[in-house]
């Protein structure tokens, strides 16, 4: 069962690697804030699969921790970014 | 067959690390820096330390997170025109300043390499044979907590933990010193969008609560005042984007009270029982676990209050910074 | 045997999305074909996994913690979808009537 969950960990990293190329490319803000959300997606995943792999079940909470902040990156960015253009107009 | 794990962890951490100072865009290395924020707080939970992840994913991913977006826009050019003024404004000051910088650089080539010395020092002297971590484990009983990492940072190296929180304080300070203390003018308008007042309404309490049982949970495991005060710290950020900015709803004297209360019942407690004859930071160990309850609960407070503050400053500083190079051209 | 059998499945069916999410970011031409992807991995890829963790560790208590990560996670993914796309059009907005 253990090699399971190292298989899908290593998986999951891997595509955290993957979707890096995107914000090295991503033309605009908006596209590098959308590959950081499913980064931390991915990464409450890969907690998860610790969860059961470890056995250890503190883990939930740094899940939840990330869980609970994702939100708000994403009304920093619209909020704080629209003023901007408030100002310049 | 882990190890696998560990080392994809390591070489991801040290490339973002490496990346996330030297890509070529400024948007580029903010981003690469959130990606680098979750791979550490997963590298953390890799070691064992599951306090630190906790702090290092409520840190990376929140705080530093909206304080980043907010310095992008500040330094992303808002049209070719605004950003030739800048510039020039940029190098007329950095053309006057070369001579008076000379010293402030040497002063500080020289104190960066002493810290090195001394750093270099504590190393090589580091005692063998695991520290104190078995004085420690003795001693748990007596501490009024279960959790070895919250009996260390409240009771043992109680000190430490009151300085750590000064130091927060006097971040904030130099805030306050950077924008001219010209402080929560111009409230942002109140979000009319329902969905965003809605989120954030309803993120409000999942966090607040989140973040008391953190700070209950950091007697028996990992958790505490820290993580506790960025995800309040995380709510009135909240709170500032959606339009009410906390402090300038309260009376100014109770949000000095908020930013200093934590520093200041760590103070007189750790002062108290010197009368009774013990140390510094000394509690008796039949009140000890309320006692840390009671510190840790105004500790986040006050954290959670500089957090805060801090963000509405430097959210609203540098829109006067704006305003002064476009009047000035 | 059952449950195990069971958790590997979820998790390979998680998996997959994740690998459709990442993909799709990648390979989908503009911003707003991205959050499609995004959603994928968000909704459909941690509730796969979250349901094969929730099956393996079989307690209650961990069981509705889970689900509540897997709920936050769908309201802050539909929301912040939504925000985004608005956010990109007017930014888009703002740059044609410039030009």
């Amino acid at each position: 069962m253990d090699i399971i969950f190292i298989i899908v960990s290593v998986f999951l990293l891997l595509n955290i690697a993957l979707g890096l190329i995107r914000v090295w490319r991503g033309p605009t803000i908006a596209d590098r804030l959308l590959t950081t959300q499913l980064f931390g997606t991915t990464g409450m995943a890969i907690l998860l699969v610790l969860t059961g792999y470890l056995e250890q079940l503190t883990l939930l909470n740094v899940a939840i921790t990330f869980n609970v902040l994702a939100i708000l990156l994403v009304i920093g960015l619209v909020q704080v970014w629209k003023k901007k253009k408030g100002e310049s107009s | 067959m882990s190890v696998l794990i560990d080392i994809l962890l390591a070489i991801l951490v040290i490339y973002l690390a490496l990346q996330s100072l030297l890509a070529p865009r400024l948007s580029q290395s903010v981003f690469l820096f959130f990606a680098f924020g979750l791979a550490l707080a997963l590298a953390w939970v890799r070691l064992g330390a599951v306090d630190v992840a906790i702090t290092e994913a409520a840190i990376a991913s929140g705080f530093l997170g909206v304080l980043f977006l907010d310095a992008l826009r500040d330094f992303s050019p808002r049209s070719s025109e605004e950003q030739k003024n800048i510039s020039t404004v940029q190098n007329s000051r950095s053309r006057n300043s070369v001579k008076s910088l000379l010293l402030p650089r040497l002063s500080l080539v020289l104190g960066l390499g002493l810290f090195l010395l001394i750093a270099l020092e504590a190393v090589w002297n580091i005692p063998d044979g695991g520290g104190l971590a078995a004085d420690a484990e003795k001693l748990l009983p007596q501490s009024g907590v279960e959790h070895p990492v919250t009996a260390v940072l409240i009771n043992f190296r109680a000190y430490d933990t009151w300085l750590e929180i000064g130091v927060i304080l006097l971040g904030l300070l130099a805030v306050f010193a950077v924008g001219k203390i010209q402080i929560y003018r111009k409230p942002i308008p109140v979000v009319d969008d329902i969905l965003l007042r809605q989120v954030i309404l309803f993120f409000t309490p999942v966090l607040f609560l989140f973040g008391a049982f953190l700070l209950y949970f950091g007697k028996t495991g990992p958790g505490g005042a820290f993580q506790a005060a960025v995800l309040w710290g995380a709510i009135g950020i909240l709170l500032h984007l959606g339009g009410r900015p906390i402090f300038l709803l309260i009376p100014r004297w109770l949000g000095q009270l908020l930013l200093t209360l934590g520093l200041l019942f760590f103070l007189i407690l750790g002062f108290l029982f010197i009368a009774g004859g013990a140390t510094l930071f000394e509690y008796p160990p039949a009140y000890a676990g309320v006692l840390i309850l009671i510190v840790e609960t105004l500790a986040a407070i006050s954290i959670a209050a500089a957090l805060t503050a801090m963000f509405a400053n430097l959210n609203q500083m540098k829109k006067e910074e704006s305003n002064k190079i476009d009047s000035t051209n | 045997m059952i449950k195990e059998v069971i958790t590997v499945i979820l998790l390979v069916v998680g998996c997959f999305f994740f690998l459709a999410g990442t993909l799709g970011l990648l390979r989908f031409p503009d911003l707003f074909s991205r959050l499609h992807a995004l959603t994928k991995a968000d909704n459909l890829g941690l509730g796969f996994i979250a349901a094969g963790m929730a099956v393996y560790i079989a307690s209650p208590w961990v069981a509705v913690k889970i689900f509540f990560i897997w709920l936050f996670t769908l309201l802050a993914s539909s929301t912040s979808s939504y925000l985004i796309a608005r956010f990109q059009k007017e930014q888009e907005q703002t740059k044609n009537r410039k030009e």
